[in-house]
């Protein structure tokens, strides 16, 4: 008896790595698969998918930065995908065992930050917008298509003390940017500087600077205006609908242009299964599969097929879904030089600050 | 002799020995060497360096030629302009009043449960102890509930009731310590002498309890002047600290060479700080002398 359960333990141990074995490893955003899909994933390549999550992209990079290691897939931004390029930190993709690449867009394919298309595949987009209390603002008489409504003091000051911004250097001075008429690429300091003074001429009707926050108070009806990203967005007007609220929220893209956000698929070079790994990068491209995360909080999504598959109000939104001759007038953030860096970081100190 | 005997009486003879003493010293000496000395170096090489391209620090060799020499860049940008300074300046502004307001709040409990009796002390150290049983982030938290209502959220204020609230038990801690090693005798002949009430604070509680006012506002000062947590949730945009100017380089902006220029200057002025310190006590410790 003693000795058939030590042989049951035994075979226990021995299990345990070829168990590990077909584990994948994906450094993900929280929240951004269905627990259904994950394992609808797990049941179709009869392995495990484990999760780790990071709420930014500078987050992410820094841990890599700092060694983190094991992980099979990654979903960075475009911004950080040409940084881990350059670094050769990533795995080129065996197009031959990805059928579904074709599902992707025309307009998504080999982006500037992966030209050649060798190393990213794309999941999921935003565009960082206003959200707008749509009662509120037509009773005040303001305009909602424009970044002057968080930027120009006539407009402000009929609103002060209801307006949040993103706690976030690149993202504000984007919109800055793009409402001065310059790129969010731009490498002129001195524009820069403009968008500087444009925030500190308008930071004293702000009544916060916001990285989540603002979809409660926006849904509660706490904050009337609020500067975030589209899905975000989505979600306080869910909210707002489901709590019956007397008022309703909406977002639009300003005319001036915005910030697009494109988060991919890419392998870390040092993941240990890049067969698991293409697998489940071919299996989210699925329609029903890549249509998960549009359904599941309000994303943009870079796959044709599935635009059937995904709710109507969500694939009919503009702001989510922006037309071809909208698409042009969004930009995506670039790193730059480390001095570039330095001297905005410098700004933006200012800017909280002062 | 028996072979226990034998064997005490030659650990006692190695104890006196140079050799016991290098086994004693030698691993918490290598641990210091390993763990502050050898990362405090590489703070300071790379505060000398240039930031790379993606983060992290520019290659020294590029296809096998020496490219990047050492560099001040980031100390002249640092002192290029007052912006910088002046997060200093607030910084420590506020890590004192936080170690002031902690004195002023700590003493008076810590008298309190000295003078308590002695089987209800060691509950009431607990009582002191106890917040540590919840993460720190979870009581910061929990200030926000409090705040909010008081429209104290995102104000300085918030920030140093979070400060004061977090590190009230490391004052709390010394100066029990040291206000219960105090001999009631010296009290009494005070009073014999004819000293009031305030006369015998001033004259012999003050004095004594010194050295556990010095410790305390050490751990209390340092910690609270490196703080981003804090800051972070309690304090609006402009309550910035050095804490977070430094996160801010590591994880926002990847720019390693400046946030080890910024850590490495808040050393600095910590050690200043501590030095000045503890020539201030060694002079009250030799009038504290004179009254034991």
């Amino acid at each position: 008896m003693m000795r058939r359960l030590l042989l049951c333990l035994l075979l226990l141990v021995q299990a345990r790595p070829a168990l590990a074995d077909d584990v994948l490893y994906l450094y993900n955003w929280n929240n951004y698969i269905s627990d259904a899909t994950v394992s609808r994933f797990e049941t179709h390549c009869r392995c495990t998918l484990k999760q780790d999550y990071y709420s930014d992209n500078e987050e992410m990079l820094a841990k890599l930065e700092a060694g983190a290691v094991g992980y099979d897939v990654l979903v960075p931004t475009g911004n950080a995908v040409e940084s881990l390029i350059r670094r050769g930190a990533l795995r080129p993709l065996d197009q031959a065992r990805l059928p579904h690449l074709g599902n992707i867009q025309a307009e998504y394919r080999n982006p500037w930050y992966d030209p050649s298309g060798h190393y990213a595949v794309p999941y999921a987009t935003s565009v960082t917008l206003l959200g707008y209390n749509v009662d509120k603002l037509r009773e005040l008489d303001l305009p909602t298509d424009t970044w002057a409504l968080i930027f120009e003091p006539r407009h402000l000051a009929k609103i002060k003390g209801k307006v949040t911004v993103l706690n976030s250097q690149r993202e504000l001075m984007a919109a800055a940017m793009r409402y001065l008429g310059h790129s969010v690429q731009s490498h002129e300091l001195a524009q820069w500087q403009q968008a500087k003074r444009l925030l500190l001429r308008a930071k004293p009707y702000w009544a916060a600077f916001s990285n989540s926050t603002y979809i409660k108070d926006l849904a509660i009806g706490n904050i009337w205006v609020a500067h975030g990203y589209s899905n975000d967005m989505y979600r306080a007007q869910q909210d707002a609908l489901a709590a019956h609220r007397p008022f309703s929220i909406g977002f639009a893209t300003p005319k001036e242009g915005a910030v697009l956000a494109v988060d991919n698929f890419v392998l870390h070079k040092d993941g240990r299964r890049p067969d698991l790994a293409l697998r489940f990068i071919d299996f989210m491209l699925e329609g029903a599969n890549a249509a998960d995360v549009s359904n599941l909080i309000g994303a943009g999504n870079p796959n044709a097929a599935a635009l059937p598959h995904i709710q109507p109000e969500i694939a009919g939104h503009p702001a989510i879904f922006p037309p071809a001759a909208e698409l042009r007038r969004l930009e995506m953030l670039r790193d730059f030089d480390p001095q570039l860096r330095r001297a905005l970081s410098r700004m933006w100190t200012e800017v909280k600050v002062r | 002799m028996t072979s226990a005997r034998r064997r005490f009486w030659c650990i006692s003879n190695l104890n006196s020995g140079k050799l016991a003493r290098w086994a004693v010293t030698l691993p918490p000496s290598l641990f210091l060497v390993v763990f502050f000395l050898l990362p405090a170096l590489i703070v300071v090489a790379a505060s000398l360096r240039e930031p790379g391209e993606f983060g992290g620090l520019a290659p020294l060799f590029v296809d096998g030629a020496f490219t990047h020499a050492l560099t001040l860049d980031s100390y002249r940008f640092f002192f290029g302009d007052t912006i910088y300074l002046e997060i200093f300046v607030k910084s420590f502004f506020i890590a004192l009043l936080t170690t002031l307001i902690c004195i002023a709040l700590a003493y008076p409990l810590a008298w309190l449960i000295a003078r308590s009796p002695k089987r209800r002390r060691d509950l009431l150290v607990l009582l002191v102890i106890l917040p540590f049983a919840s993460n720190l982030l979870i009581r910061v938290y929990a200030w926000i509930l409090l705040l909010g209502p008081l429209n104290l959220l995102y104000t300085p204020v918030a920030v140093v009731a979070g400060m004061v609230y977090v590190h009230l038990p490391f004052m709390v801690l010394p100066l029990y310590t040291n206000l219960e090693k105090h001999d009631p005798a010296l009290l009494e002949a005070a009073q014999d002498l004819g000293a009031g009430t305030w006369t015998r604070f001033w004259r012999v509680t003050f004095p004594l309890s010194l050295p556990g006012i010095f410790s305390g506002s050490a751990l209390v000062f340092i910690p609270v002047l490196g703080m981003f947590a804090i800051p972070e949730l309690l304090g609006g945009t402009g309550d910035l600290m050095i804490g977070n100017l430094i996160k801010e380089q590591f994880l926002d902006n990847r720019d390693w060479p400046f946030g080890a220029t910024l850590s490495l200057l808040l050393t600095v002025a910590v050690l200043l700080c501590a030095g000045l310190a503890t020539l201030a006590a060694k002079k009250s410790f030799k009038g504290t002398e004179a009254v034991t």
